[in-house]
């Protein structure tokens, strides 16, 4: 429908619409629905992809306690299986970020580029601004989307969650992203034949800016070669960060663009109006501006500053509602459309898949209270949650898209309803059977890591016994997924059985529309018919849209520069507001004069476990709790994480922490631990890592990766002088490996990798306890390996 | 009673708007969506200025040095700093409250290379009459704290407490004489009994 410009006050004529209408030449044009079905087809691919990794690695959770299984003629029937934890590019620790990638990125990225491309261009009825861009964007994301298939598995990594990929890659990103996908969004809005823009649109201008801005801040990283970058962030400052961007790509990645497809689809699919208008204005505001704050429920108790940490609780409590609106309006829409549920499957899923969305931001602020959260921290409380999100509510609006999209892109019958009826069903099982038992997983492993027994012991004080309890709930997710990955072959094939029957040649219908021009958006066309009423919402919509008597949202909504200027304004207030003060008051991280750099060979063992993605299953992060304390030592502090770029906090604890675990195990038994961890742990489910000991570490490497460190303001020293890093690294290795043959270790470690990983794991978290240096020393190497913690001073969690 | 027709599209009034065939009612965002909203915004401000504008407030370090006054007043609270000699050690092997706190230590610290019953796995077996460094039941707190063989024990006293490590001493010496399930070859020199433990075997 045409919208004249016309003035204030006045009421919408037939009349006079039709009057304009014939005023205004009309142009004709048509859509570009090849680049949808580009989109849509490698949705399912790249969707069949990231439910098969993630099963995969369910598997790899409950292989190890069978492995060892023995029958009573003595056999080990499944000990085959070992090779899916020892091979090491399908360890979990590299599997999990493809996993975690390929869902997010390829997956419910590619859905809502279909959702996005098909739906913009007829809510600004004309084509996509360039065919060239649209076609760029897609092959320049699958072409990321192989590139990171291939660099995680071979352990090319940053080592922070959800923003693995290495610096090149990034970089990519970036071009595709804002370059080629944004400019070609922000060109069409601008050539657009629709006056107004649809809620859905502001959703993904939300989109668009907030991800270019997440990326680019949290990706800043110095190279270090070709494929390594170290974070020019450290420590508390680097979690931030990361919890900022974290926690945003869920809200900008997973929830606005599914929002602003839920509310082009779902009145399509129901073919009813949208519930309400004012409160999409409401919702959207409310929820762009208050999301960027939430980042730091995350990091509740740990050495972030108190203060931030409350930000994040408060913020999260706070977008409750902002989050519900969404829900509500695309639920209420279904107002006398509901019956149509019993015999559409799209509407099925889009039902389900707001529902699933409505749990999860209820839940999300719960889990977000900082006393829910001292329980569900670490545990697979938080891993139930992301997937109720991302199977139920990504998942299932995506599919219920695909359902309602292939049809029409492919201008036939969708090949079997029944079969979309069967992949709903089992889809949902699946869903349920995921969460349900990891729910009740990470409750049980949350309470039993904090119980004390009647003498004031942990009842639980062996890690293990906390991991080998949750087995049965493991297996149970294994059945979960498959139901769930069933699902979406049904998918693929009844996608695919669609596709065989499309027409030759594709119809390519010419759509006429008049054309508008900017200089008319002077004023709004529409009064509304309510605003007399008094009741209690009505008067909120008043005071938040009415302003001045004057229709301002609705005056927005036809100037897109100025609805993006506001759209970045929202988001960057709470980001100036949290970030700014983290770094420019000092006093957020006090120094701990004790505390120094990694030692050049310390340094070679973190980058090795960055790359077999340890931080993936340990924590480094030990909170001020007493049971925490009681199990893990010392709890940490802001200034021990001054020199880690970038830092290894960790998010969830499927093994235990290691954040104190410098000196209190043997360098043999580390050694012969990461070899087969069931030799000394016989419960153990972590992978075993015995091509550490014979892959060499790169020495030649230490002299170079010092130096990026010092330029990003690590205090090396003398230590970046040409020679220096190397001679301190080999001499270290030496005497390490020495100590693991005189403790009748194997021989010739000095110069494997594993050797300098388990020099970096008996420095954490021992620096607090050392002397502070007298003067500043170019670089304090590690305690000698016969003395791992050389202490005077005690620290103050052993003064009990 | 007229049957509600499920059907039909709700009366209210819809706004001009169309995009693509998709309208908008005119509907009000809900009272209670601006109630609960509100009440959220109250809660933040409430809490944000109790936990960082009032005396009222304590911090999570504050409440973590509370626990462990009350812990150790609550294992240690009868008996206070206990000293590390022999005389002492024996004593707490026969305290079965000491002894269930250090056998939860024990697990949680010790298992990994001296195995659950202290049967010896990289570390050395705890169960026999043969130690390397140790000649008396003070030795073990010794050896505890400081570490030995070149850091191939590790040294504990940073990670536990004093007394944790005396009747830790006194848990591993009450080992001596148990039937761990895969003991490992005895290491070091055969040592006497300890003074008020007759041999078992």
């Amino acid at each position: 429908m045409v919208e004249a410009a016309l003035p204030l006050e006045t009421p919408p004529s037939t009349a006079r619409t039709a009057e304009r209408r014939q005023s205004v030449a009309m142009e004709s044009f048509s859509y570009d629905d090849d680049i949808v079905r580009k989109f849509l087809m490698v949705t399912v691919v790249w969707g069949l992809v990231a439910f098969l990794v993630g099963l995969i690695i369910a598997i790899q959770m409950v292989v190890p306690s069978i492995l060892n299984y023995t029958t009573a003629s003595g056999t080990k029937p499944f000990a085959f299986l070992a090779f899916l934890t020892n091979i090491q590019f399908l360890t979990f620790g590299r599997l999990r970020p493809l996993h975690t990638n390929a869902a997010i990125f390829a997956f419910a990225g590619n859905a809502i580029f279909a959702g996005i491309y098909y739906s913009t261009q007829r809510l600004c009825k004309t084509r996509m601004w360039s065919d060239t861009f649209s076609r760029l964007h897609f092959w320049g994301w699958q072409f990321i989307i192989v590139l990171a298939a291939l660099t995680l598995p071979l352990g090319i990594t940053q080592g922070k969650e959800y923003a693995e990929l290495e610096w090149p890659i990034d970089l990519l990103i970036a071009v595709v992203w804002l370059g080629f996908f944004g400019t070609n969004f922000f060109m069409t809005l601008k050539i657009r034949r629709e006056r107004h823009m649809y809620v859905a649109l502001w959703f993904y201008i939300a989109t668009v800016v907030t991800v270019t801005m997440l990326h680019v801040v949290n990706s800043m990283a110095i190279p270090f070669g070709f494929l390594k970058s170290y974070s020019v962030f450290a420590g508390v400052q680097d979690a931030m960060i990361q919890w900022w961007y974290g926690h945003n790509a869920v809200a900008f990645f997973l929830t606005t663009p599914f929002l602003g497809m839920m509310y082009y689809f779902m009145p399509k699919a129901a073919e009813r109006p949208v519930y309400s208008y004012r409160l999409s204005i409401v919702h959207f505001w409310s929820l762009v501006f208050i999301y960027i704050w939430a980042g730091p429920h995350h990091l509740h108790y740990t050495a972030l500053p108190a203060w931030a940490s409350t930000l994040g609780m408060l913020f999260s409590v706070m977008l409750w509602m902002p989050s519900w609106g969404g829900g509500i309006n695309g639920l209420l829409t279904l107002r006398g459309a509901w019956y149509k549920l019993t015999d559409d499957p799209v509407l099925k899923f889009l039902v389900v898949g707001i529902t699933f969305y409505m749990m999860s931001t209820f839940e999300g602020p719960m889990l977000s209270v900082k006393t829910v959260n001292m329980l569900s921290h670490y545990t697979d409380w938080t891993i139930a949650h992301v997937h109720a999100g991302t199977l139920g509510w990504n998942g299932f609006m995506t599919f219920g898209m695909i359902y309602w999209l292939a049809p029409r892109l492919f201008q036939t019958q969708l090949y079997s309803k029944k079969l979309a009826e069967w992949h709903f069903w089992i889809g949902t099982l699946g869903i349920l059977l995921y969460v349900i038992p990891i729910y009740v997983a990470g409750v049980t492993q949350g309470l039993m890591w904090r119980a004390f027994d009647q003498s004031g012991g942990l009842q639980f004080p062996e890690f293990v016994e906390t991991v080998t309890k949750l087995m049965p709930f493991y297996w149970i997710r294994v059945i979960g997924g498959t139901l769930y990955f069933a699902g979406a072959v049904l998918l693929a094939y009844n996608v695919l059985r669609t596709w065989m029957t499309r027409p030759a040649t594709y119809e390519v219908p010419v759509v006429s529309a008049p054309s508008i021009r900017p200089e008319n958006v002077v004023a709004p066309s529409f009064k509304s018919r309510l605003h007399a009423n008094t009741e209690f919402g009505h008067t909120g919509d008043v005071f938040l849209q009415n302003v001045q008597s004057a229709w301002w949202h609705r005056v927005l909504e036809g100037v897109p520069y100025k609805f993006i200027f506001w759209a970045i304004a929202a988001v960057a207030i709470g980001s100036a507001l949290e970030l700014i003060p983290l770094f420019a008051i000092r006093s957020n991280v006090p120094t701990i004069a004790s505390v120094q750099p990694y030692t050049p060979l310390e340094l070679a063992g973190r980058d090795v476990y960055l790359a077999e993605g340890c931080y993936n299953c340990h924590s480094q992060m030990i909170r001020p709790l007493w049971a925490e304390t009681k199990r893990y030592g010392e709890y940490s502090k802001p200034g021990e994480f001054v020199y880690d770029h970038p830092f290894q906090w960790g998010s969830r604890r499927i093994g235990p922490d290691l954040a104190r675990e410098g000196g209190i195990r043997s360098n043999l038994w580390h050694v012969l631990h990461l070899q087969d961890p069931r030799q000394s742990s016989p419960q153990s489910i972590m992978p075993a890592y015995p091509h550490l000991l014979d892959q060499p570490l790169d020495f030649d490497a230490v002299q170079g990766r010092v130096r990026v460190h010092a330029m990003i303001g690590v205090p090396y020293g003398k230590a970046v002088l040409e020679g220096q890093a190397k001679a301190m690294a080999e001499a270290q290795a030496k005497s390490l490996a020495e100590e693991i043959v005189k403790a009748d270790g194997p021989k010739g470690l000095e110069n494997k990798k594993v050797i300098a990983l388990v020099a970096y794991l008996q420095r954490l978290g021992t620096d607090i306890a050392k002397p502070a240096p007298e003067a500043a020393p170019a670089v304090a190497l590690a305690p000698p390996a016969s003395e791992p913690v050389q202490t005077t001073a005690r620290a103050e969690g052993a003064q009990r | 009673m007229s049957e509600i027709d499920i059907k039909a599209l709700p009366s209210d009034p819809l706004t001009d708007h169309e995009y693509d065939g998709i309208r908008e009612f005119d509907n009000p965002t809900p009272g209670w969506w601006y109630f609960l909203f509100g009440a959220t915004v109250v809660f933040s401000v409430l809490y944000l200025v109790f936990w960082h504008f009032s005396i009222g407030g304590w911090t999570i370090e504050e409440s973590w040095a509370d626990d462990q006054r009350v812990e150790f007043k609550r294992i240690f609270g009868a008996v206070g700093q206990l000293k590390p000699d022999d005389e002492t050690i024996l004593a707490q092997m026969n305290n079965p409250q000491f002894m269930t706190v250090a056998k939860s230590a024990f697990l949680g610290n010790c298992t990994a290379c001296h195995g659950r019953d202290g049967g010896g796995l990289v570390g050395v077996n705890l169960t026999d009459d043969s130690y390397k460094n140790v000649k008396k039941v003070s030795d073990i707190y010794r050896v505890i704290t400081e570490g030995a063989n070149g850091g191939a024990m590790p040294a504990w006293k940073r990670a536990l407490s004093d007394n944790e490590r005396v009747i830790l001493a006194a848990y591993v010496a009450s080992l001596r004489g148990t039937h761990p399930a895969t003991p490992k070859a005895a290491e070091g020199e055969v040592i006497p009994p300890w003074p008020t433990q007759a041999p078992k075997h």
